[in-house]
């Protein structure tokens, strides 16, 4: 008879099932048993120094593979670690599947070793959670958690697994194994809404199509490319759906970024939103209060958030883009997308010229112009910070989906993010370069994931865009309190790249212009983790800022 | 000599504003933006200084501004200023008739706080 410990079904479901190549994880004992399962299987394990990346990478695994993300951590410490990512995820709809230890079934309540209410806490930030109390449904409730992380508007699911099931043995085949992976399933919208939606469509003179994250998740770049050569309608890929088309399609107006998308909102008479909330980051969609909306969302509960929509359709955004499509009237809008062109252009000069013009100090903008200068469009960017999010996000283009992402920037606004951002993206896809644009201050949370880096030998480009201080916090001090009473803001001048030299990668300071070019050029050739530091303008402000603080001020 | 009037004319409607106008002295009341319109020459131009609710202008132009909005000369700027139209601006900027310099953010913002007196 063949045995079973639970931590090696746990990796028999993951490879066999689920097709899982690889989970992200830190160490301890009660979970012990499943990582010596992911060995025995073969599926590889990402060990990190902090749970908080371990969940932040695996986040990040979902946008990079379209397939949910696994993190395992210990019980307490590393669950209560792992918890930011956790909540990230939540905002961010993103399939997340966290295993984690739990203190033994047997010594509940007993003061054992670990032993908190794990499941309370962590429930309103995940989709689903439970705790398996028998070695035999081990692979039932993941294939639950699966179910529930990629069923329907994605996002985290959290299972507890304690060692009492993880280290005792049964016998295989009185265990039942799922034969495949869990399906994701959707509904579609009736005729009448579909038929609806065209002809606000085919009226509408002045046109923009919004994708989000669930255009990401979708995977439907191809369907929004078909409807978008249709219908000659621009749009702008947002967030996570960024790069479900290449930045560089002829109908996307992301060259402009959120300057386009301020520019181009407030003139539109029909918003086409697909698989995008509309939040604060969206001001509630009350930036195009005469316009039409048609929103469509996995989520019914989405369609008339903040802004009832003249049209509603939910589900996929892939399959109802392919239903609308070929009832759509094929135009020539060529005219509104030319003016909407040379309109957000025109109050993009200054931003333009930043870009081109060397400057000492450094202008960020002009940092990012030159890296994707040496690194180009086949490439993924990931960028971290305040300000410096609105930089990167404004100034990078790739070619590929995710290929910009600024996780910083999304709902819980978790700066940090970067360094597990970009070691996933480059797991993910080895043969990319990844780069990362950080702010100083967003470096220090997960710097250390630097050893991880070349422990794991995962050769990403961190470049920090040093301005000294927490400059988005600092920014917006001097608009609010003024700038003598600026606190807790100013970061020192550091050498973040020797930290990266002495953890076994490579470094280069830069502080002039003609600089960055060859520095970032070195640190690639070096073929390994390497920081290039660069110090930039600290008086330089972002948009984003002003709209922060807008938004925060106006009580 | 009409939009340099023009000009003076908006500022003395926004500062009026400033102490009578609920809603844009609620917009305005914490932002510090300097916000600079002239025509592409240079001349017509004034700065417009918004100061945590407090409205002052300097007549000409000057480089320490938040945003400039710069007309391609003084008959575009008179109409499309003086236009009612919601789109008028846009459409300037997209004719090339408008051009945003500094932080077009503070543009937007200059546009949203107008549009409060309308
Ligand atoms: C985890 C977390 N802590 C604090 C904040 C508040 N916060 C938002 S932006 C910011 C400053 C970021 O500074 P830096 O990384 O240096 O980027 P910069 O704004 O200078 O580009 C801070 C502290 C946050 N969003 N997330």
């Amino acid at each position: 008879m063949s045995q079973i410990t639970g931590g090696h079904l746990v990796a028999k479901y993951l490879k066999e099932i689920e097709g899982v190549e690889a989970v992200f994880t830190l160490s301890g004992a009660h979970i012990e048993n499943i990582l010596d399962g992911l060995n025995e299987f073969g599926i590889r394990s990402v060990d990190v120094r902090h749970e908080q990346a371990a969940s932040m990478m695996a986040h990040a695994w979902s946008l990079y593979t379209g397939k949910p993300g696994v993190c395992l951590v210990t019980a307490g410490p590393g669950f209560t670690n792992a918890l930011t990512g956790i909540a990230n995820a939540f905002l961010d709809n993103a399939p997340l599947v966290v295993l984690c230890g739990r203190h033994p079934l047997r010594d509940d309540l007993k003061g054992a070793l670990q032993e908190m209410n794990q499941i309370d806490m962590v429930k309103s930030v995940v989709k689903w959670s439970a705790t398996c109390h028998d070695i035999k449904r081990i692979p039932e409730y993941l294939s639950i958690a699966f179910r529930q992380a990629v069923e329907g508007r994605p996002g985290p699911v959290f299972l507890e697994l304690p060692p009492d099931i993880l280290s005792i043995a049964v016998d295989l085949k009185s265990v039942d194994i799922p034969k495949r992976r869990t399906l994701k399933t959707s509904v579609t919208p009736v005729k009448e809404d579909l038929k609806a939606a065209a002809k606000l469509i085919d009226q509408a003179k002045r046109p923009l199509l919004i994708g989000g994250s669930g255009v990401g998740f979708s995977e439907c770049g191809k369907q929004v490319a078909a409807f978008a050569e249709k219908t000659g309608i621009p749009f702008a890929l947002l967030n996570n759906g960024r790069g479900a088309l290449p930045d560089s399609h002829p109908r996307s107006i992301n060259d402009g970024g959120f300057t386009a998308v301020m520019a181009a909102l407030p003139q539109v008479d029909l918003v086409i939103i697909v698989g995008l909330r509309l939040n604060w980051v969206m001001e509630s969609g009350q930036t195009f209060p005469d316009a039409k909306v048609v929103r469509i969302d996995i989520d019914p509960t989405e369609i008339d958030r903040n802004r009832t929509s003249d049209v509603g359709l939910a589900g996929d955004a892939g399959q109802i883009l392919d239903l609308l499509t070929p009832m759509v009237a094929s135009k020539d809008r060529s005219q509104w997308e030319k003016d909407l062109r040379a309109a957000y252009g025109a109050f993009l000069v200054t931003e333009r010229e930043q870009r081109e013009t060397p400057s000492y100090p450094i202008h960020p903008n002009r940092l990012v112009a030159q890296i994707q200068k040496v690194v180009g469009e086949d490439a993924y960017y990931v960028v971290d910070g305040g300000d410096t999010s609105y930089y990167g996000s404004a100034g990078f283009s790739s070619i590929h989906k995710a290929g910009v992402t600024a996780p910083a920037s999304s709902l819980l606004g978790c700066i940090g993010t970067g360094v597990p951002f970009a070691l996933a993206a480059k797991i993910a896809h080895p043969n990319k370069p990844v780069i990362l644009l950080n702010g100083d201050g967003s470096f220090g949370f997960n710097g250390m994931e630097f050893d991880t880096a070349v422990r794991l030998n995962i050769p990403i480009v961190c470049v920090v865009n040093n301005d000294c201080a927490w400059g988005m916090i600092k920014h917006a001090q001097e608009m609010s309190i003024g700038p003598e009473r600026c606190t807790c803001s100013e970061l020192g001048t550091r050498h973040y790249e020797k930290m990266v030299e002495a953890l076994g990668g490579y470094g280069e300071f830069v502080e002039k212009d003609e600089d960055i070019v060859p520095a970032l050029k070195r640190a690639i050739e070096s073929g390994k983790p390497a920081c290039v530091n660069v110090m930039t303008d600290c008086t330089a402000v972002s948009p984003a800022t002003v709209v922060f603080y807008q938004t925060l001020s106006d009580f | 000599m009409r939009f340099s009037l023009l000009l003076y004319a908006l500022y003395a409607a926004l500062r009026v504003a400033s102490k009578t106008h609920k809603g844009f002295r609620h917009f305005i009341r914490k932002a510090r933006v300097k916000i600079l319109i002239k025509t592409a020459a240079g001349e017509p131009a004034r700065l417009f200084i918004f100061d945590q609710g407090r409205i002052s202008s300097l007549p000409g132009d000057h480089a320490d501004y938040d945003a400039a909005l710069v007309w391609k000369d003084a008959a575009a700027g008179f109409s499309v200023m003086t236009s009612r139209k919601k789109d008028a601006v846009f459409n300037a900027a997209a004719r090339g008739d408008l051009k945003v310099l500094g932080m077009s953010v503070y543009a937007m913002w200059f546009q949203e706080a107008i549009d409060q007196l309308m």
